[in-house]
């Protein structure tokens, strides 16, 4: 198969816009569904991303590929949900003020913890070694393979999401974020709800960070800054919060239209491209989210509709 | 033989008793109650004038306003005891105690159906990978909630409540839903129009002839008299009196504290 067709920025662009739209899925179910502004979604991605490194190039596994970025990925899908579980656990009693910082404040904790270990994670120099899975010939025939099986993994979580707006589940986080006492009066244990959420979503957080440690292959403290739950953030809510769909088209229209369109196809200086233009992103990003909150604060989408969704589930 | 088998049915009500219940605001003290049980008779009614700690009453049961000191616990039919005001809200519910609450809430973003499948469903459901259990459980629970909606009336239970009166209708069903064995009811028929009063005090009346020991504290009284076996009267954090709702209505405190003169 012949890929000129396709341009390397642009295989890049859209893998990254693939993975913000399965970051803003799994926030929709703890932002959109439980009213919880998870802002640490960074750190969970961070976590996965590092553990899968740490795991693939340091600790000399008796597996060969495939099986070896399997084994590596499962192990850091499984730490980054047990850290939702910890960090769940911590924000279950706590208010919107609570959440911030704590999920903030675990953000930077990994943050941290990659800087300084520097045996395991190579610090500020960062860790090179990792690659794809596979060999299909070129660079650029692997990358685009990585970004066809992540865009199934993300189509994946988005199923996973439009089942949870159809499940008792579902409803019962849509209740914990509306009315928390009353749900709990009704016999739901909503701290075990939110450990559950904070645990699965933290799972597929991590899982993607792992992949794009793959896609990346050169890991380092940069890439776990606050722009990816900015862009998560920024494109949920512009999109609408409350919606399925609302991932999908506020990250097409914030990360897919800055990282592919004005990134590739503008004619934008040279030298804007290692400075300039990453604070360009992180502005306009900012930008967009006070200017949604200002004037559509329930973004493009609107509100959840219930009634039509139970209209259409059990008949009228 | 008819007499044993009426006491055998009346002590195999669940009671609640509350033991030294102690609980202030600022310095004021709301609620203090030495020794009070609740659900000796089938239907109970709670009244006192504004401030008397009625609804305070209730939440400190519930637990949902935690005890300055005391002690409430649940005495199941069979024996035993459960410590309620060591349980945390969403046990309560659990062990069958139930409350209605005196202020409309409800969930703003589910419908009414919404709204009852959530009670109704069982915890097993409720996990994050049982994505596919929605028809399971709308099966299991699909003809009671219709039975439901179909006695009230709900205009369309796809849809939001809408009305004060609808939601606290809903309020009401959701704890029917529950199947409570102790069903407390603050103001149950607050904001309803008379044909629905009418059809709370039935339900009501089913499901205390059916086992569950039911409390309500109401400010109509004509709901007061015409469905309460027994009426406790509050007045400044305690229950100073209670008996039959004959009694009560021409006791001379509750009628200089409470109803007036007019009211006899």
């Amino acid at each position: 198969m012949t890929l000129d067709w396709i341009d390397a920025f642009l295989i890049s662009g859209l893998f990254q816009v693939a993975m913000v739209i399965g970051l803003g899925l799994l926030l929709h179910l703890q932002l959109g569904l439980a009213r919880i502004a998870n802002f640490g979604v960074v750190g969970f991605w961070g976590l996965g991303m590092y553990v899968f490194g740490v795991l693939y190039t340091q600790v000399g596994l008796p597996f060969g590929e495939p099986w070896l970025f399997l084994a590596c990925a499962a192990a850091a899908t499984l730490v980054s949900g047990a850290a939702g579980l910890l960090v769940g656990w911590l924000i279950s009693d706590l208010d919107t003020d609570g959440v911030l910082v704590v999920t903030l404040g675990f953000a930077t904790a990994v943050q941290i913890l990659a800087t300084t270990q520097d045996d395991l994670t190579g610090g500020a120099r960062g860790m090179g070694g990792l690659d794809f899975p596979f060999d299909i010939g070129k660079v650029k025939d692997n990358e685009f393979l990585w970004l066809v099986i992540m865009t199934a993994v993300v189509v994946a979580i988005l199923l996973y999401v439009w089942r949870v707006h159809r499940s008792p589940y579902g409803r019962l986080l849509i209740a914990v974020g509306g009315n928390e006492p009353l749900a709990r009066s009704l016999g739901k244990s909503t701290f075990r709800a939110k450990l559950w959420l904070f645990a699965v979503a933290s799972a597929g957080m991590g899982l993607i960070g792992a992949m794009n440690g793959v896609m990346a292959r050169y890991l380092d403290v940069g890439q776990v800054g606050v722009g990816v739950t900015l862009a998560a953030m920024v494109g949920l809510v512009l999109g609408g919060t409350a919606r399925v769909w609302g991932a999908v088209v506020g990250v097409v229209l914030t990360v897919g239209l800055f990282d592919i369109v004005i990134q590739s196809y503008l004619p934008l200086p040279k030298e804007w491209y290692t400075q300039t233009i990453p604070v360009m992103r992180e502005a306009a990003f900012g930008l967009t989210l006070m200017l949604v909150l200002l004037f559509r604060p329930l973004g493009i989408l609107g509100d959840m509709q219930r009634d039509k969704l139970m209209g259409k589930i059990h008949g009228r | 033989m008819v007499a044993d088998v009426v006491e055998a049915v009346a002590v195999t009500r669940p009671r609640i008793h509350v033991r030294g219940a102690v609980k202030s605001f600022s310095g004021r003290v709301v609620v203090n109650v030495d020794d009070l049980v609740l659900g000796e008779q089938p239907i109970q009614g709670l009244i006192g004038p504004n401030g008397a700690g009625k609804t305070t009453l209730m939440r400190m049961i519930m637990h949902s306003t935690p005890l300055d000191r005391g002690k409430v616990s649940l005495l199941p039919p069979g024996g035993g005891e459960v410590v309620l005001s060591s349980l945390p809200p969403h046990r309560m519910a659990r062990h069958g105690v139930v409350k209605s609450n005196q202020v409309i809430m409800d969930f703003d973003k589910l419908t009414v159906w919404d709204s009852l499948l959530l009670a109704v469903a069982e915890s097993r459901y409720e996990q994050p990978h049982r994505v596919f259990s929605e028809g399971t459980v709308f099966k299991r629970h699909e003809d009671e909630i219709r039975h439901h909606l179909d006695y009230f009336g709900f205009s369309d239970p796809t849809a939001f409540a809408m009305s004060a009166g609808e939601k606290k209708l809903l309020d009401i069903v959701r704890c029917l839903l529950i199947k409570p064995t102790f069903l407390l009811l603050d103001e149950p028929t607050a904001g309803l129009p008379e044909d629905l009063v009418e059809k709370v005090m039935t339900v009501v009346r089913d499901l205390a002839a059916a086992g569950t020991s039911v409390v309500v504290v109401e400010h109509d009284l004509n709901v007061i008299w015409s469905l309460c076996d027994e009426v406790l009267f509050m007045a400044e954090g305690s229950v100073v009196l209670r008996g039959d709702p004959q009694s009560i209505r021409a006791n001379r405190t509750v009628v200089e504290k409470y109803l007036g003169e007019g009211h006899v």
